[in-house]
């Protein structure tokens, strides 16, 4: 009885609070200042002509590190909390049943994967110009790897080469954001790069460096996680 | 001229999506709301881009591309579903007469 009476306690509170919210909602009619600033100043000082990509990497860079920083612990804990039990259950190595689906899907696997890879890698080479960027590639990436699973089972990838390259982009990462604070204005400044022609595809000084980087580690370390979903199979 | 032609393609096409979404509505087994949910989009996706073509000469390169993907991608993902759905044993309904992928299994297993 006293739990049911604090569910509705708890229900009326919430009812409460975004009665308040819903009641004094007033549509913005115009940008904030703060959003006046990025879309007045950003091209011409930052020179990427997507401009989401210019606050996301370069004005509000040490989210987007903060944001690298989550997705990389979370992949650390799934491999270790996987690598725990795997290690448990390896002694009585059951084997699945894991069959190979059919030619017909592994002959398109073999013909799609290039392509979507290719797809990730434009997503986040062409971060600072269309839609996109280096989580968004990254996760295309990751799907292809999904695709391979699904069609060959007992494919395995090369663990050790995608933790290096993990590592070494997260590195590289870091390393340009304090390029930045030496060279230019601040910590993941862009600018100590030449800015170049504004819309071409080498242009928006570290940006495209920084996406590169974002992309290849977003991409391998979801891969990694994939793997480690996959692999109960220890040989 | 082509903006009546294409349309009027798009509305093919669109004829085949709606025959595509009552076969998944309407079949009485999974394989059959498949193989309904495949044939009829993959060709009512391919009428409309075409149809979208005609109405812009400019897109059809990009139109071609997305043809090529859909026709790469559609009947295989199906065929994999299909496989997978007949690997668990999904019922097929009562009038099916003729299962070759059963036969094919129990002439291997009998060898």
């Amino acid at each position: 009885m006293i739990k049911r009476l604090f569910i509705f306690l708890v229900l009326f509170l919430f009812a409460a609070m975004f009665y308040d919210l819903a009641d004094n909602y007033q549509e913005s009619t115009e940008l904030s200042s703060l959003a006046t600033r990025y879309v007045d100043k950003g091209p011409d000082e930052l020179g990427a002509a997507n401009l989401v990509t210019s606050v996301v990497v370069t004005y509000r860079g040490l989210d987007t590190l903060g944001e690298v920083t989550v997705l990389f612990l979370s992949a650390a804990v799934v491999g270790l909390l996987l690598g725990l039990m795997e290690k448990q259950a390896g002694n009585q190595s059951q084997k699945q049943d894991k069959t190979e689906s059919s030619e017909l899907v592994q002959t398109t696997v073999q013909y799609l994967l290039p392509i979507i890879f290719l797809l990730g890698a434009y997503i986040f080479l062409n971060g600072h110009l269309t839609p996109g960027g280096g989580f968004q590639g990254g996760a295309v990436i990751a799907s292809g790897i999904v695709l391979l699973f699904l069609a060959l089972p007992y494919a395995r990838l090369r663990h050790a080469l995608l933790s290096v390259l993990e590592s070494l982009s997260g590195f590289a990462y870091v390393l340009v954001g304090i390029f930045g604070l030496v060279l230019a204005g601040g910590f993941l400044d862009n600018r100590f790069l030449p800015l170049g022609t504004y819309g071409e595809l080498l242009s928006a000084g570290a940006i495209p460096l920084i996406y590169i980087f974002i992309g290849l580690k977003v991409g391998t370390e979801l891969s990694v996680v994939l793997e480690h979903f996959k692999s109960d199979q220890q040989d | 001229m082509s903006e009546i032609l294409g349309s009027l393609v798009i509305l093919a096409g669109s004829v085949f999506l709606f025959a595509a979404g009552l076969g998944v509505l309407r079949m009485p087994d999974s394989y059959n709301r498949i193989q309904t949910g495949t044939k009829a989009s993959t060709l009512g996706t391919i009428l409309v881009l075409i149809g979208l073509g005609i109405y812009h000469p400019a897109w059809i390169g990009k139109l071609l591309l997305l043809i090529f993907f859909v026709l790469l991608t559609n009947p295989v993902s199906s065929h994999a579903l299909a496989r997978a759905s007949h690997r668990r044993g999904v019922h097929k309904t009562r009038h099916t007469v003729v299962d070759k992928l059963h036969e094919a299994k129990t002439v291997k297993g009998a060898e």
